[in-house]
């Protein structure tokens, strides 16, 4: 089958030029890489529903793309291979051969997009289970690149006992390493409702990556104002849903009650947690009387329990504060390079801030994923 | 005990001694604001233990002794609501920000590290004495 | 406590420079102060038929008590904080050390925009008469805002043609909730009216009943904690609105102040707005420029609430790296609890920026004089 792949659009979200130019000792220190989130898809609706059973093969479910918020020209770039008729993300050896031979990748974190947030629980969670399946079965169990790749189960957080059993059925897989849920929902994650799936992650030992879930589904608008008329005010402030997210899951004493929960924000936007958090912990000293069941300073909550996908748009434009930056707030122990692949914004380890020191490349590339998700690497797999 | 029997102590830790009100004059639960220091002192009695606080917040300097006295809350997994307060009368709350010390120790349970200055009082003779 | 009068209401002849404007004081009217002033036929047929109750949600500490305010601001009349203009001078003027003052009344937002517009008329009137033009501002100190309901853009274009020219009328003042953001065309009449008459625009949380809440996309928070911290993304999403629907392209000239939505934010927010105007400037032709040269030719933002990490120092290279001087204005929000004072927050301001910050950004803005009458007694805070 022929493969398409453009390099004209090289570099789309961070120019070349701009990274060549900083001369970054660090970018000389070999590191394994390990890319903590590629998006994965079937190869079209006629695989997607050879995935599903009845009585959900034959209902009506919105495709992978976004009504009002997919990208202009496409909501993936060109650079990501395809096969003619294929969704971009949807092929094992394409995606192995892009990530571990040219881009110098050792492991990637698997993370399936599905169809949007679906009013019909049963159905959302049937669409969950086969992402799920087709997951293990094309890429984490058969193909030249398993054992390259880890994987999300995705779970349905509006039918909590179906997650647990999607939880029940993956979690002993030797490559499924995290769970996967929606940045939109109805209700914040620090409502109890929620607090099953936390307590399984718990017991599992897996983080939950949080990932705005694409496709046409029941969400709100994507801003507090409103829609936005264009898309990079939606794409601007999209990812910043996760700080409604965080902050209530602080208040609410997620992490004080679940003290193994990982969370992954996995669309990025870690540059913003060190304002608001700062925010948080001066408003929380007067504020703590009325959650005694988060007795804690709010920025103690984060070591251990928050990290970050790097998003190729993230870190300040000045090589001469990137390190500074990252160290405040600890971010250098939350932000794990990711590639979003294939995504338009995808990029690879060179999108990371110029400026960084080497520790924290090293930890940015490698060891924080490494120890978030028990991925031994030591050594670059041959 | 009396005054001059104190023994000595620390040059650092030296005060003056202030008789500062008679037993009674304070009820308790509420408070007497006495001009020591900068900002004045204020002299609190809780259940009959003596309390003496400086009325100057640490935050921004607002005048802690004009706030409310209250307690802490904890959670109370059979109270409805899931929280009852506990201490009540034993924290000073700041009528600028709402920070809360409490009395006898300066402290939060918040944030112990936050602590701010509190003075040593006795009863003596039916005077209440802030050594500060 | 009984304000008595005592001091000479004769200002003495010689000029002193002002050292602090103070962007954000908040006064209310005394009981029956309000409804005389509301145009007919609203008066009669909506606001003299209606009771208003406590619409409280999300509630600050010992809320019961204090309303969210200074409690050493209730005066002894029994009345509310900022309804009595000699305590509020007292305070503000005389012990905080303000030397001009822009008073910012809340004039709610409503579901009828004719309501709310009619609220602003009365506002404006009764600000002009008990605070701005007659006894009440016997010192010169205050200045007021032209309120503006902005869900009725012709309604507020007429209200600011009202006031225009008006001597003590130092901005416009709007909420930052309506919906949608600011960058739809529809507002436009409003930013047309402040810049026909150079008019600054003043843009302050209205923190309304329920309906009137900024509109989380992923679920409400629990706690006035949570909801506060996060509020500020409704500014942080306005100003990408402002930007990206090129509103500053369209009134070159126009200048806004995002007040009490706190600031540390922005720094992140234009590095992140850069970067996705770099990769998909294409989707928005009507951008011309970096959206962060926008946002210092355009935005300020009010300095309370200051906001803080453990280590102060991180506070300090922050308003460095954002370059705090181009952006910042003092407000310390009297009477409300969040109140910072002017000798607080000069602490934290690097001493390069100070005089920008603390009164020549105020000065430039409002067009206020550079010095004033002294008033004996006045605390000078720098």
């Amino acid at each position: 089958m022929p493969v398409s792949r453009s390099r004209e659009a090289a570099g789309r979200a961070h120019s070349e030029e701009e990274t060549d130019q900083v001369s970054d000792p660090a970018e000389d220190v070999s590191t394994p890489v390990i890319d903590s989130s590629v998006h994965v898809f079937f190869r079209s609706n006629a695989d997607f529903r050879d995935h599903l059973r009845e009585p959900f093969r034959s209902r009506g479910i919105p495709d992978y793309e976004m009504q009002y918020y997919g990208a202009p020209d496409g909501e993936y770039s060109p650079l990501a291979g395809t096969r003619d008729g294929e969704h971009p993300g949807s092929d094992p050896d394409l995606v192995g051969e892009e990530l571990f031979e040219e881009r110098g990748v050792d492991i990637a974190v698997l993370h399936p997009m599905t169809r949007g947030n679906l009013p019909d629980r049963h159905l959302n969670s049937a669409v969950y289970a086969a992402h799920n399946q087709m997951l293990a079965e094309r890429w984490l169990d058969s193909g030249t690149y398993a054992e390259r790749y880890r994987g999300t189960v995705r779970v349905n957080v509006e039918d909590v006992d179906g997650a647990l059993k999607e939880i029940e059925r993956w979690h002993d897989h030797p490559r499924m390493v995290q769970l996967g849920v929606p940045l939109q929902t109805r209700d914040l994650y620090g409502h109890p409702r929620y607090e099953p799936i936390w307590k399984a992650a718990c017991e599992t030992g897996m983080p939950v990556a949080v990932h705005v879930e694409v496709g046409s589904g029941v969400d709100m608008a994507p801003t507090p104002s409103g829609h936005a008329r264009t898309y990079p005010q939606y794409f601007g402030f999209m990812a910043l849903n996760y700080l409604y997210h965080l902050m209530n899951m602080i208040a609410e004493g997620v992490f004080e009650k679940y003290d193994g929960l990982k969370v992954v924000w996995a669309d990025g936007g870690a540059d913003l947690v060190t304002p608001f958090i700062w925010r948080m912990d001066t408003f929380g000293r007067p504020h703590l009387e009325q959650t005694p069941w988060a007795p804690r300073i709010p920025s103690d909550y984060l070591p251990g329990h928050v990290s970050f996908v790097h998003n190729s748009i993230d870190g300040p434009p000045d090589p001469g504060i990137a390190a500074e930056w990252l160290a405040m707030t600890g971010k250098e122990d939350m932000v794990m390079y990711g590639s979003s692949y294939p995504h338009w914004h995808m990029g690879g380890a060179d999108t990371l801030p110029g400026g960084l020191t080497a520790r924290q490349r090293e930890k940015v590339l490698w060891r924080n994923a490494a120890q978030l998700y028990g991925i031994d690497v030591a050594a670059p797999v041959a | 005990m009396t005054v001059e029997s104190q023994p000595p102590r620390p040059r650092l830790a030296a005060g003056r001694e202030h008789v500062v009100a008679k037993v009674g004059e304070i009820e308790p639960g509420d408070h007497k604001l006495v001009p020591i220091g900068r900002h004045g002192v204020g002299v609190y009695n809780v259940d009959g233990t003596y309390y003496a606080i400086a009325n100057y917040c640490p935050h921004e300097g607002g005048p802690l002794c004009s706030g409310r006295l209250g307690g802490r809350s904890v959670t109370d997994e059979r109270a409805p609501g899931g929280a009852s307060l506990v201490e009540d009368g034993q924290y000073i709350y700041c009528p600028w920000h709402q920070w809360g010390f409490e009395l006898a120790s300066g402290t939060t349970a918040v944030k112990p590290e936050w602590t701010i200055r509190t003075y040593p009082v006795r009863v003596e003779n039916d005077e209440v004495i802030v050594t500060a | 406590m009984t304000v008595t009068q005592i001091h000479e209401r004769v200002p003495a002849p010689a000029l002193v420079p002002v050292r602090v404007v103070d962007n954000d004081v908040h006064p209310v009217p005394k009981n029956g102060q309000f409804l005389d002033h509301i145009p007919e036929p609203y008066r009669s047929r909506y606001f003299m038929r209606q009771r208003f109750g406590e619409t409280i949600t999300y509630d600050a500490p010992d809320y019961d008590e204090a309303k969210a305010m200074r409690m050493d601001a209730f005066p002894a009349d029994g009345g509310f904080p900022g309804s009595d203009p000699e305590m509020a001078f007292q305070h503000v003027i005389m012990e905080a050390g303000c030397d001009i003052a822009i008073l910012e009344p809340g004039s709610p937002e409503d579901i009828r925009p004719e309501i709310a517009t009619a609220r602003a008329i009365a506002t404006n009137n009764w600000l002009d008469a008990q605070w701005l033009s007659g006894q009440g501002n016997w010192h010169g100190r205050w200045r007021g805002s032209i309120c503006v309901a902005i869900e009725d853009p012709e309604g507020s274009a007429r209200e600011i043609e009202r006031w225009a020219g008006h001597p003590y009328m130092g901005q416009i003042l709007l909420h930052a909730e309506p919906r949608p953001s600011w960058g739809h065309p529809k507002y436009d009449p409003v930013w047309a009216a402040a810049t026909r008459h150079d008019i600054t625009v003043a843009c302050h949380l209205g923190r309304g009943a329920f309906d009137n809440h900024p509109r989380p996309p992923v679920g409400w928070p629990s706690y006035n904690h949570d909801f506060m911290v996060t509020y500020s993304l409704l500014a942080a999403n306005q100003v990408m609105s402002l930007i990206f629907d090129g509103v500053f392209e369209r009134f070159p000239t126009l200048r806004i102040v995002l007040v009490e939505h706190a600031f540390n934010w922005i720094l992140p927010l234009m590095w992140r707005m850069d970067a996705i105007y770099a990769a998909r400037g294409g989707d928005v032709p009507h951008v011309k420029r970096k959206p962060s040269e926008y946002v210092y030719d355009h935005i300020f933002f009010s300095t309370q609430p200051l906001d803080y990490p453990e280590d102060k120092l991180e506070l300090t290279r922050s308003l460095e790296l954002m370059r705090a001087d181009k952006l910042l204005l003092f407000s310390s929000d009297y009477p409300h609890w969040t109140y910072d004072d002017p000798t607080w927050v000069l602490k934290h301001i690097p001493e390069d920026m100070r005089d920008a910050i603390m009164f020549k950004n105020g000065i430039e803005l409002y067009k206020l004089p550079e010095s004033v009458p002294p008033i004996e007694g006045q605390r000078r805070v720098f």
